[in-house]
């Protein structure tokens, strides 16, 4: 196959423009792509010879990865003290981790579900890599909350197992809640994820050439055959999963927020937190999607079905959330104003003017209030440098978000006497490194053995899925020689 | 033995089964095969009986074995062992009193020791006797962890070889007749203050036998002019003693009498007996405070006047013009008389001095001027002549016979016999003067050389020396021979007021060491006694008629003699004397201290003292109780200073003080002028120190506690500090200032490198939070509720609704605690005291630094002052006063921490406490971040378990860094010992927090249940126990009991109305409340205006951001 050689690659926006109507709808894939083309394009990231690049990158991220569980290994071994943290900040870099993977996890399910759900057909180009990002994302995120207790052999305490001493978890704390919450979400995550890869993991074992291949593919394919019966039950479980998922969405990401916002320290205690978190969570969510998908859609020649219409819907995404934020961000300081508490209205003050300053005007003003603004105007969003700069902004704004609520406000709570500053030690950092080798290791061996597109949602939204279809001859993409044109 | 097991014989009868065809041809083999009981590989059972006990053993192994692998994830395994041989007295588990004392260089401290399982884990103050009243300072708490000191100096040194008791007793034999042979001509001994008869007696038995034997007694804090202004001018073995609650004004001039650790509770108790107000018509004290630094005196101070302490006889001078002008007292005048007045002083507010003057003059007989134990002999004399002249003298002011030997040669005058060649043995007994003795301690009798005493004591051919390290002296001795501490030994001693206390053993020595008795009756050629013999001896010739048995008993049972009273005498103070002796110590010339030659102050440092406690772990970790500071001292200095040289905290300065330059003697015209010596022939005293800045220090003048810097003690202390004995001489012990006889110039300058400072508290600011609620008498007077008005209570509904449902309360005694800040000094005991009983760990300099001090109580110190500053913008406050303020867990009702915690290991009590369960935590610190006070504590590694302190890994050095399972893990066997027994240990990832003693609460209650038996009295007596924070506290601040009983003392407290909680608005409802600080400003005194300023002026409606907005 040469599903890997180089396409003519008009890139796209306005050669397709140009080729359609005013007023039509731009075609999700592009080039009039067909059936066969996009099974041979997706299927052949997996099936091509392991490209030598592949290697490289996963030689250095597995690298990282084995470091930061090297530091895992130090804390666990030594003690929590191997962090930064002390009185009085008791959570720092571990729990603003946790909330930002966490937080990053939020993109998939809402493509896969909320979208699905809201028939945003355009989905169907990006669901599968953000879902498996999702579970990625969610995997280092649970990493955090497990690892930062100072006794974590006693961990299994959170679960309320009936034990001889009848003591069960308080169900009164958020960090209970949480543990349900991801691990719902994770599992749900992971059901809706697998049922989508069924068919596509069917057309893998159809085209398997080893025997290992087509046992595995085989294994995992659960027999599908495509028949009609399968896809009434597949739609189905599909459908119904993306309605379990949807309330997923909102509630892991507010469930997170209660952390805080049940609390009574300034910055921390407030009923805004719960969408002001979901929101953030799409924003950050979004833009580690097109951080992770603008790569790869260039290396595997993806732009026909990655389009620059995708990247622009998703740019609007980033907009409506980044402003909710910046949104939430004001009122924040509105209300610390209008409560006349001056216990809320010196927290937000240290916001701006305090130690961690730079935090807020680089991170929370910067990073994501002002640089998605730039999505107000097409040529931004159509810029693939611009929209990846600003998801690099998105990225680290959030980092920084959850930093300031988090340090910001334990660092100077009620008593000035207990007031400290919190300085990362080189375990806090690398662990942190560490989870993005894990992130981005899993992200590599995901796009090098399963498909990072779901061909056969794709090819449900091709013009030759609808029965009324009728392809005009003149267009039909068959190069000289009768072989395919890629 | 092979056990044979018989079958039954085959059935002969119905059908026959087998089991193999073996069994059906029934071969001998097979039955030999059959008759064993395990047959298949059973060779380890083959053998005798206890086979079948080595199956299990075998079993258990393997087991253990498959679980090795676990075994890292479990808590540490404990054993009980019980006593092989039961000791008399001992209840397993019940805890043991014993009346002790602690030997202190100003009298004996009267102690009452907890011992368990024959070994001391607690110190409290002698409830029967006043010099104590049950309570402590941090000293005497710390002591019991140098009792356990792995460090400790553990054996005989002879020529820096390992020797023994045996061979020192045998050379000490050796040695006595030659000793005796020219009656003790050469024999010297230098020895530390205790004030023990016993002691005193051995020296005259010594005197007898050795009559040409020298005696010097040497304590580097200890200042002699007190002592000596006071004989001179009342007579000889006496002392003064303050009676600070009868007097309504005290001034103190340089002097820190409210530092308890200078062993003397009473000043402090008497003192904050007169602070303590319950209503607005009760009238207090009013405390004027003049000093260069923030002493703990100048943090309870009324009216504080930062001053140079070189200044202070020039101002002491004013003062006594002023009264003696208006007085006219004969003793006053002749003492002025004789005294030239100054020229140069220091400037300061005229009107000050004058209001102070009529507020001590309106009070004849009801006032006190204090001058500083360090202040020269002329400020003493004239501070007594103004207490005659107020006619304090008899009233506030008594003087106390002291049965002791009046005077003593000093360090100076042995080391002028050692330079005359005079002694050849020497003995020392304690203290360390190779690191603390003044600095030209004598001029080389040829050379005219300046001489320092490691000098001295190399010419001295034979030293023994008795110390509870092996230390810089002991490194130039030719025995060392380690000290017992007082908690092994036998021996008695004098209180501050005179009172004869008994000090009994706790345990025998750990290390085998000596007491300074043994030695001296070693030396006597006394049969060795392991008794009380030598005490009791003593005790004998003043006992009571009657049975000595029964007399010994009740001394010992009392810690004190019930039956020797101090006598007092009446006072007269003579002024002639006083003034004769007055001006010829008094230098008139001493210009105040500029920029560019600043004084520098020599003060006892609040967590070291003279340095002997330098290996003291709580000690070194306890936060200064001004600058905070841990594991170091520093160079403190003004803001304005600090600006000056253009220094930071931490930032190091050098500190460099030279003798004068010798005036060229006057040439003859004509010729040539001798040369002068080339400047390095100038005697320059150098010491490189960290500086740190201390708003309210005087200007020009920088303030460096002594004691630390000794280099060679334990690990805890070997890193710490700066040694600022480099810089004191027999001229100036004190303070140093270019006076132009013996010091040339004092330089101050910024020198490269910073010092990496460990502070508990960086912010010192109060943001105008309403936290330290305090105002002027004046204002509590015309509102006594005003300390609802403060930071919007008032604005708080009385009950705020809550959806929550609050914890059970039922029990029938409820817990809570009240701490006045009124009376509370800020001296830190409570904090030594909790470490002590909660085994609170060390966590060393570095921990703290990373903001991880475990302490439970922490007492926070904010500046205060009128005019507002913004410390995050580098602003200091000019002149603040400062406020102390104990927290520690508030016990709130609907506590923060416990709805968050996630697996319940943070509950509340019925009894209304917060309470922690260890064995249930497994370390989120969510509790630690919703807390709101800050005052959990997070084991971040395994604090209890590895030492802190140098820590070597594949021979590196590694400077108190926890390397978890890289390091060693047990520490010392004897810290282990130190433990109290009924608080758990905690381990790594564990939160831990103040209980209220819950150990204690529950030990009272299981002693009520027996008591009560059947009947269903169970409650605890009222106010008949308390946290250990409480028992500490001399100035009785810290209140603890039921809440529920209205008659209890801490119930009636919280009914005051200076009764306030911490953040109400949070409606916590805390169980811990502070009662507000009352300040006594005269209302005359030009800063009258600027006192009391600590609470935020809550505009209603309008609350304050920061200080800032208020102006």
């Amino acid at each position: 196959m040469d599903g890997a050689t180089t396409a003519p690659d008009v890139i796209a926006g306005e050669a397709s423009a140009s080729v359609s109507p005013p007023l039509a709808r731009v075609p999700l894939v592009l080039n009039r792509r067909n059936f066969d083309w996009v099974t041979n394009r997706i299927s052949g990231a997996v099936e091509n010879p392991t490209p030598r690049w592949w290697w490289v990158a996963f030689a250095v991220t597995t690298a990282i990865a084995l470091f930061g569980l090297t530091c895992i290994g130090y804390q666990i071994s030594t003690g929590v003290g191997t962090w930064g943290l002390n009185s009085p900040v008791g959570w720092a870099w571990d729990i603003t981790n946790f909330v930002f993977w966490i937080g990053i996890g939020h993109a998939g399910t809402l493509i896969s579900a909320i979208l699905f759900l809201l028939r945003q057909k355009w989905r169907t180009s990006i669901n599968r890599s953000a879902e498996a990002m999702t579970l990625f994302a969610v995997i280092c995120a649970a990493i955090f909350p497990g690892i930062h207790v100072g006794r974590v052999w006693m961990a299994w305490f959170l679960a309320p197992v009936p034990t001889q001493y009848a003591i069960w978890p308080n169900f009164r704390s958020p960090l209970l809640w949480d543990v349900f919450a991801v691990s719902t979400y994770f599992t749900v995550s992971v059901l809706f994820w697998y049922t989508g890869l069924v068919p596509d993991l069917a057309t893998l074992r159809d085209r398997a050439t080893s025997k290992i291949k087509k046992f595995f593919y085989g294994i995992f394919a659960l027999g599908w055959r495509g028949s009609n019966r399968h896809w009434r039950h597949y739609e189905m479980a599909y459908l119904l999963l993306a309605g379990l998922s949807t309330p997923l969405v909102l509630s892991v990401h507010s469930v997170v927020s209660f952390d805080f916002a049940t609390s009574v320290i300034p910055t921390w205690h407030t009923t805004i937190f719960p969408p002001y978190f979901v929101a953030g969570a799409i924003f950050g969510g979004f833009a580690m999607v097109l951080t992770l998908m603008i790569p790869a859609r260039a290396i595997y020649k993806l732009q026909d079905i990655i389009t620059p219409q995708h990247i622009d819907k998703m740019a609007k995404v980033i907009l409506l959330t980044g402003s909710i934020v910046a949104y939430a961000y004001a009122m924040e300081f509105f209300i610390a104003w209008y409560s006349g508490n001056q216990y809320e209205r010196f927290a937000f003050y240290n916001r701006i003017f305090g130690p961690y300053w730079w935090y807020w005007w680089v991170g929370m003003l910067f990073c994501n209030t002002l640089s998605p603004q730039l999505f107000w105007f097409k040529w931004c969003r159509h810029n693939i440098y611009i929209v990846y700069f600003v998801c690099m902004c998105v990225n680290a704004g959030m980092w920084f978000e959850r930093f300031i609520i988090i340090v910001g406000g334990l660092h100077r709570d009620f008593l000035p006497s207990a007031w400290g500053m919190f300085y990362p030690t080189w375990v806090d950092i690398w662990t942190f490194i560490g989870t993005f080798g894990i992130f981005l290791s899993l992200f590599l061996l995901f796009i090098r053995f399963l498909p990072m597109i779901a061909m056969s949602e794709v090819k449900i939204v091709l013009p030759e899925a609808d029965a009324h279809h009728a392809a005009p001859e003149e267009h039909h993409a068959v190069a000289a020689g009768g072989m395919e044109r890629t | 033995m092979k056990r044979i097991l018989h079958h039954p014989a085959p059935s002969t009868t119905g059908r026959q089964y087998w089991r193999s065809l073996g069994e059906l041809s029934d071969t001998p083999d097979f039955r030999e095969w059959l008759e064993r009981e395990f047959p298949a590989g059973a060779a380890e059972m083959s053998g005798d009986e206890v086979s079948r006990r080595n199956f299990l053993k075998l079993m258990g192994a393997s087991m253990a074995l498959a679980g090795f692998g676990l075994t890292s994830c479990r808590k540490p395994e404990m054993h009980l062992v019980p006593f092989t041989k039961s000791a008399e007295w001992v209840i397993p588990g019940k805890f043991l009193y014993y009346a002790t004392a602690m030997p202190r260089r100003q009298g004996a401290m009267p102690l009452i020791a907890t011992t368990v399982d024959g070994r001391p884990i607690k110190i409290e103050g002698n409830p029967l006797h006043p010099d104590s009243n049950g309570a402590t300072d941090a000293f005497a708490q710390a002591s019991l962890l140098d009792l356990y000191d792995p460090s400790r100096s553990q054996r005989f040194i002879r020529e820096n070889k390992v020797s023994d008791n045996a061979t020192f007793e045998k050379y000490i034999a050796d040695l006595r007749p030659k000793m005796a042979a020219n009656g003790g001509a050469g024999l010297a001994f230098l020895v530390e203050e205790t004030w023990s008869p016993t002691r005193e007696r051995l020296r005259a038995e010594l005197l007898k036998q050795f009559p040409r034997m020298c005696w010097c007694v040497f304590e580097p804090l200890l200042s002699e002019a007190q002592h000596f202004s006071t004989q001179i001018s009342f007579g000889d073995s006496t002392r003064l003693i303050p009676q600070f609650d009868k007097a309504d004004v005290v001034v103190a001039l340089d002097s820190d009498f409210l530092n308890c650790g200078e062993g003397d509770l009473t000043a402090v108790r008497g003192f904050t007996q007169r602070r303590r107000v319950r209503e607005a018509k009760d009238s207090m004290n009013r405390l004027y405070v003049i000093e260069n630094r923030f002493s703990l005196t100048g943090a309870m101070a009324d009216h504080r006047l930062r001053f140079p302490a070189s200044q202070i006889p020039a101002i002491t001078h004013a003062l006594a013009t002023k009264i003696a002008a208006a007085t006219k007292d004969p003793g006053l005048s002749s003492v002025l008389i004789t005294l030239k007045a100054p020229t140069r002083i220091e400037k300061f507010d005229a009107r000050w001095l004058e209001e102070m003057a009529k507020d001590l003059m309106a009070r004849p007989g009801a006032s006190l001027v204090v001058a500083g134990s360090h202040q020269p002999v002329v400020v003493q004399l004239m501070a007594f002549g103004i207490n005659a002249a107020l006619k304090n003298l008899g009233t506030t002011l008594l003087l106390r016979e002291l049965p002791k030997t009046p005077r003593n040669s000093s360090i100076l005058q042995l080391a002028s016999e050692i330079d005359a060649g005079r002694i050849q043995q020497l003995f020392i007994l304690g203290g360390d003067p190779v690191y603390s003795a003044p600095r030209t301690i004598t001029l080389d009798r040829k050379t005219k050389q300046a001489l320092d005493w490691p000098e001295l004591q190399k010419r001295v051919p034979d030293v023994v020396r008795l110390g509870h390290y092996e230390d810089a002296t002991s490194g130039l001795s030719k025995w060392h021979v380690p000290a017992a501490h007082y908690l092994e030994t036998w021996s008695d001693g004098l209180t501050p007021s005179g009172a004869y206390v008994a000090i009994q053993p706790m345990i025998l020595p750990l290390f085998g060491g000596l007491s300074d008795l043994d030695l001296m009756s070693m030396v006597l050629g006394r049969p060795k006694v392991e008794g009380p013999e030598l005490v009791q001896e003593t005790f004998r010739a003043t006992a009571p008629p009657g049975d000595f048995e029964t007399a010994w008993n009740k001394f010992l049972h009392d810690g004190s003699a019930g039956h020797i009273q101090p006598k007092n005498r009446e006072p007269k103070f003579n002024g002639n004397t006083a003034g004769g002796v007055a001006h010829t110590l008094w230098s008139t010339d001493v210009a105040p201290p500029t920029k560019d030659s600043p004084e520098i102050v020599l003060v006892s440092s609040y967590s070291v003292d003279d340095g002997r406690y330098i290996n003291n772990g709580w000690l070194q970790e306890m936060p200064d109780p001004i600058t905070k500071l841990t594991w170091d001292n520093a160079a403190m200095m003004s803001p304005a200073y600090a600006k000056h040289l253009g220094v930071k905290d931490g930032d190091l300065i050098e500190v460099t003080v030279t003798e004068p330059t010798p005036k060229p003697p006057p040439s003859k015209p004509g010729q040539a002028p001798p040369p002068l010596p080339p400047p390095h022939a100038l005697m320059k005293r150098q010491l490189v120190i960290a500086a740190v800045i201390v708003p309210g220090h005087a200007d020009n003048s920088v303030t460096i506690p002594l004691g630390y810097g000794r280099k060679h003690t334990g690990p805890v202390g070997e890193e710490a500090g700066f040694d600022a004995y480099l810089l004191r001489t027999t001229s100036n012990p004190h303070f140093i200032v270019a006076d132009g006889k013996a010091i040339g110039s004092v330089m101050v300058k910024k020198t490269a490198g910073h010092y990496a400072l460990s502070t508990t508290q960086e912010h010192f600011s109060i943001e105008g939070r309403g936290l330290v609620r305090e105002a002027t008498l004046e204002r509590y007077r015309a509102d006594e509720e005003f300390v609802t008005k403060i930071a919007g209570d008032e604005e708080l509904p009385h009950r705020l609704p809550t959806l929550y449902t609050h914890p059970n309360l039922s029990a029938p005694q409820q817990w809570g605690m009240t701490v006045d800040l009124n009376t509370c000094t800020g001296c830190s005991a409570c904090v030594i005291a909790c470490q002590a009983e909660n085994n609170i760990p060390i966590v060393g300099k570095l921990q703290v630094a990373h903001g991880r001090a475990m302490h439970w109580i922490r007492i926070d110190r904010y500046f205060a002052s009128a005019k507002p500053f913004d410390q995050d913008h580098g602003q200091w406050p000019e002149n603040p006063e400062i406020v102390h303020e104990p927290v520690m867990c508030q016990h709130c009702e609907n506590a923060p921490c416990e709805t968050v915690c996630p697996v319940n290991a943070t509950i509340h009590s019925e009894a209304g406490l917060n309470v922690m369960v260890y064995n249930r935590c497994i370390g989120t610190r969510y509790c630690a971040n919703n807390c709101p006070f800050k005052v959990r504590r997070f084991n971040f590694f395994d604090y209890s378990q590895r030492p802190v302190g140098k820590t070597k890994i594949a021979g590196f050095s590694v400077y108190q860094e926890y390397l978890g399972p890289l390091t060693d893990k047990t520490p010392a066997e004897t810290i282990k010992l130190q433990k109290n027994p009924n608080v758990t240990v905690r381990m790594r990832g564990v939160m831990e927090k103040c209980t209220y003693c819950v150990q204690r609460i529950e030990e009272a209650q299981i002693a009520a249940h027996v008591r009560a038996g059947a009947s269903d009295k169970t409650l605890i007596p009222r106010d008949s126990f308390t946290t250990a924070c409480a028992q500490a506290c001399p100035a009785e601040a810290i209140v603890f009991g039921d809440i529920k009983d209205p008659e209890t003392r801490v119930s009636k407290i919280k009914a005051e109305n200076r009764n306030y909680r911490l953040l109400e608005y949070l409606n916590v409802k805390t169980r811990t409340s502070y009662l507000a600080r009352i300040r006594n400003p005269n209302p005359r005194m030009p800063d009258a205006e600027e006192i009391g300023v600590a609470s935020p002026e809550h505009e209603k409606g309008k609350a304050v951001l920061n200080p800032m907005e208020k102006t």
